[in-house]
């Protein structure tokens, strides 16, 4: 008996998946600290410059590409990009754009039991005692270090296996919750598990979000300049001689990328999903510009004013200095630890955070499962017990080599940013010069309500692919002797990169069974022929 | 906060909001499957 067709429910069911697959962390705690250190308000001109001029654009090829691909049969990343690029490099190339999801998963997952083990002791709080060992009346240097401590010793920073000393950490029971039900959500399919959640999800977040923004813009004057217009002044209070400096131009690029999940292997998975008939251009506005809502009008109005109102100017460098999660895990804790009702907004805080991290989650899982059931011709029962096998084996790694969270950061330089890069590359150079721009827009307006500006065209020929090789030529001379260099000397980070490659020979292998599949089933792997329903019948000599 | 910062926050959640309420209301008040754009002349549309 055949498995009945993934597709999607409802128009708003897949911008909402989208839009959860790139609203995360970084939204919230990578993006302000982007903006804070490239010229605050200044920092928004090349930011929205990169979206208008890279995100979007790229983001339409690639919802273009994907839903080409569902049109001829394919929902993976190698198989499209074979057809779009007319070929075995492509395809072979396209192996990244299942690496990636699938290899960010085993860290984000982790992640994920972070931000749902906080929201916890912060409900646990509210019923007595104090939140994640943070006394409010302490001096502000022990509250920082209890903070940091008690992150530290959550996701057993302090050595490899430390987190299965003496039986499992709680942080590993929260792991195994929070993977079965990503497991659980991918499993109920397209529309059932993943766009089901993500409607439901997606407001939650914003509810929340708009919960902790009043909060914040409403605390009350701390003294010595400590006050909410200082808080957004420190975010937003423009410095335009950042502007001349190329790392902010740069920054606000690599910030866009992360952010609307570009290069990532989630959206060409989720566009194969759509008909001919379906709009994709607005979709994909609306999925780019609900992401931006929550990363300007939440991410950038939140998390620094509330840090500054609470730990002053002085406080603000040691939370920068701190990152993403220096930011999230170990300064935010302290600032609510201040806040009237700082337990219920903690609570509320993290639970959203959590939302986001899930939402993007079941995406990661969902381009490898797809990948596995049309190259090795599995049910969708037996390609979830072998995806599940692998995310088990790739978080279990991180979880256990959690030391300096070396696994971790390993996996996130290597797959998480450099490989994105890589990705988006090959797929605009296959989108416009080796399928062609004139057919890929064409395309792109089938079923159309809006169309693509002209000045697209031209980016998408030349701007985004000769930003992005300079990007990755830039890494190449600048960055990866050194980066090499690291891996020889932590043999943690070594052995991590080998599991990455061994989950890539595992790919490449499952791809050239698949080939050999499609080929057999009469598929058109080359992208040689326009597909069935584009072909025009033969006159019967009637008309 | 000064005047220019007070402008680019405001400049910058308009957009973004502005933008988000644009797409939202087209993509719900969107008619039947047939009325769509046509491609770009130059495309044969």
């Amino acid at each position: 008996m055949s498995e009945p067709k993934q597709q999607w429910g409802s128009r708003i069911g897949v911008i909402l998946a989208v839009a959860g697959s790139a609203v995360g962390l970084g939204n919230f705690l990578r993006f302000p600290g982007q903006a804070a250190d490239n010229g605050g308000g200044a920092f928004m001109i090349p930011y929205f410059c990169a979206l208008i001029f890279l995100g979007i654009p790229i983001g339409w090829a690639e919802w273009t590409m994907g839903r080409y691909g569902g049109r001829k049969g394919f929902h993976s990343a190698p198989a499209i990009l074979g057809v779009i690029g007319k070929g075995k490099i492509a395809r072979y190339l396209g192996v990244i754009g299942v690496l990636i999801p699938l290899g960010v998963s085993f860290y984000y997952v982790f992640i994920e039991a972070w931000c749902l083990s906080y929201a916890i002791e912060y409900v646990r709080a509210i019923f007595g005692g104090t939140a994640l060992g943070v006394e409010s009346g302490a001096p502000l240097a022990q509250q920082t270090a209890a903070s940091a401590g008690h992150f530290g010793a959550m996701v057993g920073r302090s050595g490899d296996g430390s987190l299965f000393e003496g039986g499992l950490a709680p942080i590993v029971y929260a792991f195994l919750f929070v993977f079965a039900i990503n497991v659980w959500l991918v499993k109920r399919g397209l529309s059932g598990g993943i766009e089901t959640f993500c409607k439901w999800a997606m407001p939650a977040m914003a509810i929340c979000a708009v919960f902790v923004l009043v909060r914040v813009l409403t605390l009350p004057d701390q003294g010595e300049g400590r006050n909410v217009s200082n808080g957004l002044g420190f975010m937003w209070n423009p410095d335009f001689e950042k502007l001349w400096e190329p790392k902010a131009w740069i920054a606000a690029a690599g910030q866009i990328f992360f952010s609307l999940s570009v290069g990532f292997g989630v959206i060409v998975n989720y566009a194969s999903y759509m008909k001919k008939k379906d709009d994709l251009v607005l979709s994909g506005l609306t999925a780019s510009a609900t992401n931006e809502v929550f990363e300007v009008g939440f991410g950038g109005m939140i998390t620094l004013t509330a840090a500054f109102v609470f730990l002053g100017l002085a406080g603000m460098a040691e939370a920068l200095a701190g990152g993403s999660f220096g930011l999230g895990f170990t300064t935010l804790p302290v600032v609510f630890a201040h806040m009237p009702f700082g337990n219920y907004f903690g609570a509320l805080w993290f639970f959203m955070l959590f939302l986001a991290a899930i939402t993007s989650s079941i995406s990661m899982y969902q381009p490898t499962l797809a990948f596995v059931q049309e190259s090795l011709g599995f049910t969708r029962g037996k390609a979830i017990a072998l995806v599940a096998s692998l995310g088990l084996i790739g978080s279990g790694w991180c979880i256990w080599f959690s030391g300096g969270m070396t696994a971790l950061g390993t996996i996130d330089d290597w797959v998480g940013t450099f490989l994105i890069v890589v990705l988006a590359a090959v797929q605009v150079i296959c989108f416009s010069w080796v399928w062609g721009l004139e057919r890929g827009m064409k395309e792109a307006h089938h079923g159309s309500h809006l169309r693509i500006p002209k000045i697209m065209w031209f980016v998408l020929k030349w701007v985004a692919p000769t930003y992005l090789l300079i990007t990755i030529g830039r890494f190449v001379w600048n960055d990866l002797g050194q980066w090499i260099a690291a891996l020889g000397q932590n043999v943690v980070a070594r052995n991590t990169i080998f599991l990455v490659l061994g989950v890539t020979a595992l790919l490449v292998m499952f791809t050239y069974l698949g080939e050999k599949r499609w080929r057999a089933a009469g598929l058109d792997v080359d992208g040689e022929r326009e597909p069935d329903e584009d072909r025009v019948p033969a006159k019967t000599g009637k008309g | 906060m000064t005047t220019l910062g007070l402008l680019f926050m405001i400049g910058s959640l308009t957009f973004v909001w502005g933008l988000a309420a644009w797409c939202y209301r087209k993509v719900l008040t969107a008619p039947a499957e047939d009325h769509v754009v046509k491609p770009p002349d130059s495309l044969g549309g």
